[in-house]
């Protein structure tokens, strides 16, 4: 393939993960790595870098607009922040002396896990009684945000912020690990755990996401791994794939649009985890 | 107020950063680098002109002449790496000035990590 036709092919690919993703709520990157293996025939690590700065990319954009609207709480995110990036510089580190095939399995089982959260109908209800974790008073881990949908201020504070923490160094290490942005575990821990509502959760992940990414966008640089001429149809691509999902799904308000995108998230996940153990689907 | 602040720095860093990676690919397709480059995806050695593993490699791109264009966009590429660390530093003073010196603490050391990641990238290289 030529490099024109590559770099055009790599930039629809992209606006398509990017789409799909955002539609998902799932995000670009863990999607595009394993299509850029698989039919691409790219590197898995050039992968990743690739994937990396369009996480950067995508998570600037969509923080700075959560910031602004006061949906994305700034402290909570800066707190959490020092977990993920630990969690980062740990996850970029081990990706360099750790073989593929364990990579390519723990993406793949990384991917299957958020195909199943898209899945599990996420309640919209928010959490109910008094908290009194000491940690979330003591570093002002609460906040107020104005609900749309209920037509109310709603106020908030941490739970479980100790646990949080340290489900929140996972995440991280996903994150650097795999090149992803991680933000459905990042969810996870904020409003499983931590009984944040939902709202505040995905759009303080969004802040956390990019800083966490930067940690390990460094290291995978250094190692050889950013290879501009993959990196950039990919990180422009997936930005606009995801400013186009969000308008759709600004539009649709359907959830059932995206069992239409699963078969295509599972083909994925399980043709990542076959190639781990040296299977690979057409 | 220190959200806006931030999110200015965002969306200002994302935006620029995303300007130049393109300048650079115009330029690059410009000087017909896209018919002319045979693309290599297997990380094989020696490395890909498009693979840049320092600052310096990227600066001494950007001084040749006529400038290398895959150089501008690895540029790009490091403007985008460095909005999120941008927005943090900046949002020290702003903790500062509102005397929220706990959470200019937190920032810092946010800040702080993200330049340990520097220095581990360093000790790769």
């Amino acid at each position: 393939m030529s490099l024109t036709a590559f770099s055009l092919a790599v930039l629809a690919t992209s606006i398509g993960a990017g789409a799909a993703g955002a539609i998902l709520g799932l995000g670009g990157g863990i999607l595009l790595i394993p299509i850029l293996t698989i039919f691409f025939g790219v590197d898995l690590h050039y992968a990743m870098g690739a994937s990396i700065i369009s996480v950067i990319a995508t998570s600037s954009g969509a923080a700075a607009s959560y910031l602004r609207t006061g949906l994305s709480n700034l402290r909570l995110g800066l707190f959490l922040a020092v977990a993920t990036i630990g969690g980062a510089l740990t996850g970029a580190v081990l990706a360099g002396v750790v073989p593929t095939r364990w990579l390519e399995l723990t993406l793949g089982l990384a991917l299957s896990y958020s195909a199943f959260t898209t899945i599990r109908q996420l309640e919209d209800e928010l959490p109910q009684g008094a908290s009194e974790d000491r940690l979330a008073v003591r570093f002002g881990l609460e906040g107020t945000y104005h609900d749309m949908a209920l037509r109310r201020e709603v106020l908030y504070r941490a739970r479980r912020v100790a646990g949080g923490f340290v489900a929140m160094y996972g995440a991280g290490l996903l994150s650097g690990m795999l090149g992803i942005g991680s933000g459905a575990f990042k969810v996870l821990a904020m409003d499983d755990l931590m009984r944040l509502p939902m709202k505040v959760s995905t759009a303080t992940s969004n802040f956390m996401i990019g800083l966490t990414a930067a940690a390990s966008a460094g290291i995978y640089w250094s190692r050889g791994e950013i290879h501009t001429l993959i990196a950039a149809p990919v990180a422009i691509g997936v930005l606009m794939g995801a400013y186009l999902g969000t308008a759709v799904m600004a539009r649709l308000r359907n959830t059932t649009v995206r069992k239409l995108f699963l078969p295509i998230v599972v083909y994925l996940a399980v043709s990542m985890i076959l190639r781990a153990l040296g299977i690979h689907l057409p | 107020m220190t959200e806006r602040l931030v999110a200015r720095v965002l969306l200002v860093g994302g935006v620029l950063g995303i300007a130049v990676i393109v300048l650079g690919l115009g330029l690059y397709a410009g000087q017909g680098g896209f018919r002319h480059h045979v693309l290599r995806v297997d990380r094989a050695l020696p490395r890909e002109p498009g693979v840049f593993v320092s600052i310096r490699q990227v600066v001494n791109g950007m001084r040749r002449h006529p400038v290398d264009p895959l150089a501008v966009s690895a540029l790009g590429l490091v403007l985008l790496m460095a909005t999120p660390g941008l927005a943090v530093a900046i949002a020290i003073p702003a903790f500062v000035a509102a005397r929220d010196f706990r959470y200019a603490g937190i920032a810092s050391l946010v800040l702080a990590m993200l330049l340990v990641s520097l220095l581990l990238a360093g000790a790769i290289h």
